[in-house]
């Protein structure tokens, strides 16, 4: 069964270009756009007695949008899940091709809900494969309307790291990403997605220091 | 019992206590008790030798207070001990397995002997420059060092918590950093965060409520080429049936298809449901899978039908007499829209006792029509040609048994139910009659005569059974057979699927050259 670690956290917008300097220096990597169209699907009655959800992601930025499905299952419990900071849950995700959208409302998936999701990520190897995603979430006024799309939280984005693992070494892993969220304390509290970490109270000061030494040569 | 008290270690001559604190320990005290409670143990024990040896039975009245009495004492001493031993013993309550292998090293007042080889190294280690020199010296100097190394320490340790400071270490865990925030900031900002998280994690605040979930019109291009929406701004998927779409039920999931296939109705009047229907892989529908053919829809509705046909089934019959009135109407709602006979495939599809099944189906039609009617009106106003072509094939389907049944349909009492489902308010039906069709009717109804004009056919059980046309009526049983034939013939030359459309064009006159001809047979 494959694996991800997850942690999540908050950062005010105005320190987003600092933390993406600071990522920039940490990771080594340059940064990806991020233009994400996510769309999550709810089966109807007719497809077994409890409801899945598969999440349809649409990556925007490419010349030619590609589709990726996405099922997230179950955190992993348990006195062991707890002791780690990292939240490790079930997740199997695949390319699809643009006709999945389609394919899952005539197997009865109704849509649920739709974010736009508009920032930058980094992909680099530090141990594990680690993600780090800073976005935007927007929300649709109309079914689709991404056009439209208005931020949930303006002045307010969302900082996912995330990293695949297995059965066999998600304790390494979620290691691996604990460690490195370390480096990102001066701008960001990472925890479990469901646990509140509130923002970083001195992550002005931070912003302005990494804005005035490292600043210029990494852009 | 013979657990002895563990008392404090009493006072070495060598080195005495501090008195104050001697006089706290009350040590004489508790000494004059644990050798009392010696004694009595002592005592205790003499009694149970003399026992022994005098082979005489004990007084176990007077043992079990003695012993209630030491127990009592014992527990005394054990609470006094534990007061003021604190600071210099560790006092188990009990040995387990987890303590078991540390406590000896806990009461052990020597080093383990690695402790004093690491203890000893050290120690000639911080020496060995010094030991040249006079002790004094010796003294002065690992003062100096420990000045030195204190200093260092201390710099350090301020160094590390103003960068702590500086950059929030330290106060992730609990809520030490909102003093540092005006509230109602940290109030905000705690929402903000749980807004984003939901919005996140389950998308909670972002999913529309069901009035506001229209898609918009103009769809981004990445769903542009994969959506189809209609006026009623429900997403119409090419190639799938519309009551999939407008109703939102799947009424043709796999199981059910199975069940219903299985199943064969037993009442007299459904018993020609012998073939069990084709299964989705079956070499009938073989490269239909992905994209239902109009077929494949067709054969999507005799299920709904049969479904239908078994709840009729159920009911009373007058229920079913009043079913069948409004199934009559909406076939004729459906034969408004002026499609033609477009059920070529299917009736290719199926040979002799297929195609009677397939217009027993018609005969009892349907609810499930009625509902997605309103909307297939406004699809087709907007759909694209395939869809339409579905869609009017759909429909079109019912036409011949639908003329058939009106001439079937001629007593008194079934156009008096006519009457009465047209105008009584019924929640199903108002929906689906649109003002242009229920103006249409009247003049269809005319067009088909349907008046007392063939008495023989007023029994709802005949109704209900004659769709065959063969069970009662002899004239009009050869008639409506060369009819079938005729039909049949005229249906296989109208050829595939492509020409569709001419085909309804050209089917309409043919039909309306039956219902003619139906008409002039009537009266005999």
């Amino acid at each position: 069964m494959s694996m991800e670690c997850v942690v999540q956290g908050i950062i005010e917008t105005q320190h987003v270009e600092a933390l993406e300097i600071l990522l920039q220096g940490l990771c080594g990597v340059q940064r990806e756009r991020l233009r994400v169209h996510e769309l999550c699907l709810r089966s109807g009655p007719n497809l077994g007695v409890v409801s899945s959800e598969v999440r349809l992601l649409c990556d925007l930025d490419q010349p030619e949008p590609t589709w990726t499905v996405k099922h997230v299952g179950g955190a992993m419990r348990g006195a062991g899940a707890d002791q780690i900071s990292v939240l490790v849950r079930n997740m199997i995700e695949s390319k699809v091709s643009k006709n999945a959208l389609r394919m899952f409302y005539a197997l009865g998936y109704k849509l649920d809900h739709e974010l736009l999701k508009v920032g930058f990520a980094f992909h680099f190897q530090r141990t594990a494969h680690i993600s780090v995603s800073v976005s935007s979430v927007n929300k649709m006024p109309k079914v689709h309307a991404i056009d439209e799309a208005v931020p949930v939280t303006p002045g307010m984005q969302i900082v996912d790291v995330t990293a695949p693992a297995t059965s066999e070494n998600y304790s390494e892993v979620a290691a691996a990403v604990s460690s490195f969220c370390e480096f990102l304390a001066p701008l960001v509290h990472l925890s479990k997605p469901s646990i509140s970490t509130g923002v970083v109270p001195t992550a002005a000061a931070a912003a302005a220091s990494l804005m005035s030494d490292g600043g210029g040569t990494t852009l | 019992m013979e657990t002895q008290p563990q008392q404090p270690p009493p006072p070495p001559v060598a080195e005495k206590l501090n008195p104050k604190l001697e006089k706290e320990l009350n040590l004489e005290s508790l000494k004059t008790r644990a050798v009392s409670l010696a004694k009595a143990i002592a005592r205790i024990l003499e009694d149970f030798d003399a026992y022994g040896r005098t082979n005489t039975t004990p007084k176990w009245q007077d043992i079990l207070g003695q012993y209630s009495m030491v127990n009592l004492e014992l527990f005394n001493i054990v609470e006094e001990v534990k007061r003021v031993s604190n600071a210099f013993v560790v006092l188990p309550k009990n040995v387990n397995a987890m303590n078991a292998a540390i406590l000896p090293v806990m009461l052990s007042s020597k080093l383990l002997p690695e402790m004093e080889t690491d203890d000893n190294a050290k120690r000639e280690q911080l020496l060995q420059g010094v030991q040249s020199l006079p002790i004094p010296m010796q003294i002065e100097r690992l003062k100096a060092r420990m000045d030195m190394i204190a200093a260092a320490c201390e710099n350090a340790e301020r160094v590390l918590a103003d960068t702590r400071k500086a950059y929030g270490f330290g106060t992730r865990q609990g809520p030490s950093m909102l003093p540092t925030m005006d509230k109602g900031q940290a109030a905000k900002i705690q929402e903000q965060e749980k807004m984003l998280r939901d919005a996140v994690n389950d998308g909670k605040g972002t999913q529309l409520p069901p009035d506001q979930r229209q898609i918009t019109t103009a769809l981004p291009p990445h769903l542009a080429d994969v959506l189809i929406i209609n006026d009623a701004g429900k997403i119409a998927l090419p190639g799938q049936s519309n009551n999939i779409n407008n109703q939102g039920m799947m009424q043709v999931s796999g199981t059910q298809f199975v069940g219903r296939s299985a199943a064969s109705p037993s009442g007299p009047n459904f018993d020609n449901t012998t073939s069990p229907l084709p299964y989705s892989n079956s070499p009938r529908a073989t490269g239909m899978v992905n994209v239902p053919s109009p077929q494949h829809q067709i054969q999507q509705q005799q299920f709904q039908q049969q479904q239908q046909r078994s709840k009729l089934m159920q009911l009373p019959q007058h229920q079913q007499q009043q079913l069948l009135a409004q199934q009559q109407q909406q076939l004729r709602q459906s034969s408004m829209q002026g499609l033609g006979q477009s059920q070529i495939p299917a009736l290719h599809d199926m040979h002799g006792q297929a195609q009677q099944k397939f217009q027993t189906s018609h005969g009892q039609h349907q609810m499930p029509y009625s509902q997605p009617m309103g909307a297939h009106q406004q699809f087709q106003a907007r759909q694209l040609s395939g869809g339409h072509i579905q869609h009017s094939m759909s429909q079109g389907q019912l036409n011949p048994a639908m003329n058939r049944h009106l001439n079937q349909f001629s007593g008194g009492a079934n156009s008096a139910l006519f009457t009465s489902a047209q105008g009584s308010p019924s929640s199903q039906m108002i929906p689906n009659m649109s003002s242009m069709q229920s103006q249409t009717l009247v003049p269809r109804m005319q067009q088909f005569g349907v008046s007392g004009t063939n008495p023989q056919r007023s029994h709802s059980s005949q109704m209900l059974g004659d769709q065959m046309f063969n069970t009662s009526g002899m004239m009009q049983t050869q008639q409506t057979q060369i009819q079938q034939s005729q039909q049949q013939q005229q249906q296989q030359q109208q050829g595939g699927y492509g020409n569709m459309q001419t085909n309804q064009q050209s089917l309409q006159p043919n039909n309306m050259m039956q219902n003619a001809q139906q008409r002039h047979q009537n009266p005999q």
